[in-house]
This record gives C-alpha cells, structure tokens and sequence, in this order.
C-alpha cells in the first residue's frame, strides 16, 4: 500500500473505499466492456455495490476500506506506524517523556539543591542564596544550548493546539474527515491519509495530551530560555558545569549518577616521593547502594584494582539510607577528600602501597605516576 | 464401454493436470514491460522488409535465447494491454509465444513464412535469426 501512495497513480476514492487503477488482460477486458456504459459516476447510489467503476474512461477496481485500513495500518506497516507516530508526538513535544522530567523529583534535586553547593564558589554565586531561575541562567551561560531547543521551547509553551486537540477528543468529534468522492493523485491521497494518521494518534494519546497540559500550565509563565535549557538536559540527560555533572543512569531508568571531578592531585609515599594522580570522576547513584566510586578505568590506593566503577575504600563510611541533596553532597565530598588526602604514606593505608613493599602484594604499580 | 466406465473416463480425464501453457498475452506483455515497449514498436513491425534489409545477417555462431522470466498470469496496465494486443494482432503468428525479445518478434513473421511448422523444441531453444538462416540456407541449397 505504501508503495501505491508513494507512486505517480491516480486513485479513486467512492463511497469510503479506495479504488485502484485496473489491470487488464483478455478475460478482465472482456468483463469491462459488458459493464453498464455511459452512467454519471456521480451517482453513489447506483454505483455503491460496484466492483469496477470507470471514470474518465479508466476503470478502477475495488481494493481498500478506508476505515479499516487506517485502523489497523499499525498491524499492516508497524514500522512505518512508529515512524508517524514519533513524528506526530514530537510535533507537540510529547515524545521522550519530556513532561515527566520537568516535574522528576531526583533532577529537581540535582539540578537546583546540588549542583549549586558544588558550583557556588564562582564568584556570582558568593554572596546570596541562589534561585532556580538564576541557576538555569547560569547553566545557559556556559552550556552552548542549541537553537533547535529554543524552536522546541516556544511549541513547548504554546497550549492552544494541545488545547484544541483535547477539546475536539472531548467532545468525541470524528478524528477525521473522509476524502470526498473523486479522482485523486496518490500523493494527494498520501497526505490526507497521513494526516488521519496523526488524528489517530492523537485520539490514543488522550490521557498524555491531558496531562502534558497540565503540567505545562505550570510552566507557562517561565522564560523561554529557561524552557529551553530544560528541554535540553531532560533530551540528553546529561550535563557538566565546573567539573561536576550529572548523567542518566542506562541500567535503572530515572536514575541517575551525579559526579564531581577531582582534578590532578599529588599524593606521597612513605619516602616523601611525589605521586601524580590524573583527573578522575568521583561519582554516587541515585540508585543505591549510595556509595562512592570512581567512573573512570583508575589506580588509586584505595581503590582494589585497575578498572572502570570500582567503589572507594573508605573505613569509616556508612552510606546515607536515603537520599537528599545532603547526603548526596556529603557522600560526594567524603569520596573526594579520600581520594585527594586519605592516603598516608607513613601507614601505607588502603589496598596498595604507593611505594613497593615486602608486605603489599604488588599487583598495582604506581611508579609511572612519580614526578 | 458401458455408460458408468465412459462417466468414470470422463471424470478422471478432467482430474487429470494440464501443465500450462503460456499463451501470447503473457509472453508479449511480459516484454512490453521488461523492456518499455512502446507505440513506435509497430511502427517498427509495418517495416520489418527494411529491418531485415538494413541487418547485415551472417550465419557466423548459432545464436541462443535469451532467458526472460515472463509472467505465467500476466496483467497490465491499460495502455500496456492495448500495445500487447495491438502486436498480438499484427503479427498473428503462431511463433509469437516463443518470442524472447523484440527482436525475435519482429523476426516471427518472416521465420513462420518460410517454415511454418518448426518444432516448438526449436522454437524454444535456439534464437529466431539463427532458424531464420538456417531456413534461409536449407531454401537456397535446394534451389
């Protein structure tokens, strides 16, 4: 079918059904010339039982019930359904749970009570409480946001077509109208068709569109910038200011791991020899166990081995039983003070020893780090 | 033969599978399609003196069909259909069915004229001017 709407065909609408061009042999041509001739094809009435009806001496064969076919084109092209229905919601903005972002608790938290304790040393943000407005300027100062977010933002707060949508489904109005009887291209008939599509989807979509609209009439008064900004990060889910981040968790979704960067830093072992440590991520998840470790593939002392996510050796730990923006911080801050100041060259504490031991098995060797 | 044995005959005789035959329609619209025939075609078939006159034909290899993978139920468009026919009737040669090429359709004509009961093995197998020489040949040696 898609192959038919997509060609240079004319097609046939009548009566609710779609009627294609006839293919003729000996036996089908002798058929059509015992077809009554000379009748108006305006008279549905008359022509209503017809298998093949002509029209500008063509003749057209019977094929599709409109109705049925748009109901179950998901069945039919499941592929291509998707595809519309993708295009359709992300006209309106209501693909990717966007909605639902804007009102997740845990990037709420991570966005507006975490990230400024860890970026709140740069000079604007000294003196004063900062506010959630402030905070998504400042996140548009120094993340290049592009322009199609501030395109995105503009739909995002125009209610009027989500309005109407909802309106016409309330009232049980019909999705669509039907082509009206007559001779059509197939690319005619194409749009049509994907716009009935698109009704479709939007009728099984009821429920969202309600509650899309309710949520953006509470951001309906924020700037477009901020908007755009919160499209952005609830898009790629991730995001990086001043060395401390936030990235969506893929194996637990809604979760996310919230980092900060430690930076190069020296440490010294038992002989007062200086170790250079490359910049690592120290990270926690929202998901828990909330304990600290390391993303990147790292060696540190306290650390068990040389790969990617190993949690931080710290003795005294007890990770937080909930989590709050406190103990995200606190946990954040412990697992970088171990890392940058808890080794102790004199005790040689942690799995591995800076320098080589008799006593420490020496399966993780520093000396490339010694400056 | 008593009239239940001729009745049973009879019935099994119908039961029987007749392999199909491809007939003319399916064989030309076949090539109408695969190969964009159009109306200048029978322009082409009013002068097939002069196709024959113009083609320098020498005996050098015995030339092979072609394959072509014709429909065994063929359906066309309306203007595809009424080119076919309009072949089918100018030509009007047994031969046409085993034609593979416009080429070959072109030459059904001339080929039935000078031997009108070749085999369809022939037919089949070897290309319309190469059984168009050989006839040719076989006239001339008798002469």
């Amino acid at each position: 079918m898609k192959q038919l709407l997509d060609s240079d065909l004319e097609l046939v609408v009548e009566s609710d059904f779609i009627y294609m061009p006839l293919l003729f042999d000996p036996e089908i041509e002798r058929e059509t010339q015992r077809l009554e001739p000379g009748k108006p094809f305006k008279n549905p009435v008359k022509y209503k039982q017809k298998s093949v009806i002509k029209l500008e001496d063509k003749h057209f064969v019977k094929a599709l019930n409109i109705h049925s076919f748009i109901d179950n084109y998901e069945a039919i092209d499941a592929y291509s359904y998707q595809r519309m229905r993708n295009e359709c919601l992300r006209r309106y903005q209501l693909v990717r749970g966007i909605d639902e972002q804007f009102l997740d608790e845990t990037l709420r938290t991570i966005l507006f009570r975490i990230m400024p304790y860890f970026i709140r040393k740069n000079k604007e943000f000294s003196r004063k409480k900062v506010s959630d407005a402030e905070i998504l300027d400042l996140v548009g100062e120094k993340i290049n946001i592009p322009a199609k977010y501030y395109e995105e933002a503009k739909t995002f707060q125009d209610l009027e077509p989500l309005k109407e949508i909802l309106k016409d489904l309330e009232h049980q109005n019909s999705i669509f109208k039907l082509p009206e009887n007559g001779l059509y291209s197939a690319r005619k008939l194409r749009n049509w068709f994907h716009k009935a599509i698109n009704a479709k989807v939007l009728a099984s979509e009821h429920h969202r569109i309600a509650r899309s609209l309710q949520i953006r009439e509470q951001f309906r008064q924020a700037k477009p910038a901020h908007i755009a900004v919160l499209l952005y990060i609830a898009d790629r889910g991730a995001m990086e200011i001043d060395g401390f981040g936030f990235t969506m968790n893929n194996a637990y979704k809604g979760d996310y791991i919230v980092y900060k960067r430690t930076g190069d830093y020296v440490l010294k072992d038992y002989y007062a020899r200086s170790y250079l440590f490359p910049d690592c991520r120290v990270a926690i998840s929202t998901y828990s166990p909330y304990r600290p470790f390391v993303i990147e593939k790292y060696k540190h002392p306290f650390l068990m081995g040389h790969k990617t996510g190993q949690e931080i050796c710290m003795k005294d730990f007890v990770p937080p039983n909930e989590l709050t923006a406190e103990s995200v911080i606190r946990t954040l801050e412990e697992g970088l003070t171990a890392m940058r100041y808890g080794y102790n060259g004199r005790k040689r504490n942690g799995y591995h020893s800076l320098d080589k031991t008799w006593v420490h098995i020496p399966t993780i060797d520093f000396e490339d780090y010694r400056i | 033969m008593d009239l239940l044995k001729d009745i049973k005959h009879k019935r099994a005789k119908q039961r029987q599978k007749k392999p199909i035959k491809r007939d003319a329609f399916n064989q030309i619209s076949g090539l109408v399609r695969q190969c964009g025939l159009e109306k200048s075609f029978l322009d082409a078939l009013d002068k097939v003196g002069d196709y024959l006159a113009t083609k320098n034909l020498k005996f050098a290899r015995i030339r092979l069909k072609v394959p072509v993978e014709s429909p065994l139920f063929s359906l066309v468009t309306k203007e595809e259909y009424f080119l076919t026919m309009s072949i089918i009737k100018k030509v009007d040669c047994p031969y046409l069915r085993f034609a593979h090429s416009p080429e070959e359709v072109l030459l059904c004509k001339p080929l039935y004229r000078l031997n009108p009961s070749l085999a369809p093995e022939r037919l089949m197998r070897y290309h319309f001017e190469t059984l168009l020489l050989h006839e040719r040949t076989k006239i001339k040696n008798n002469e």
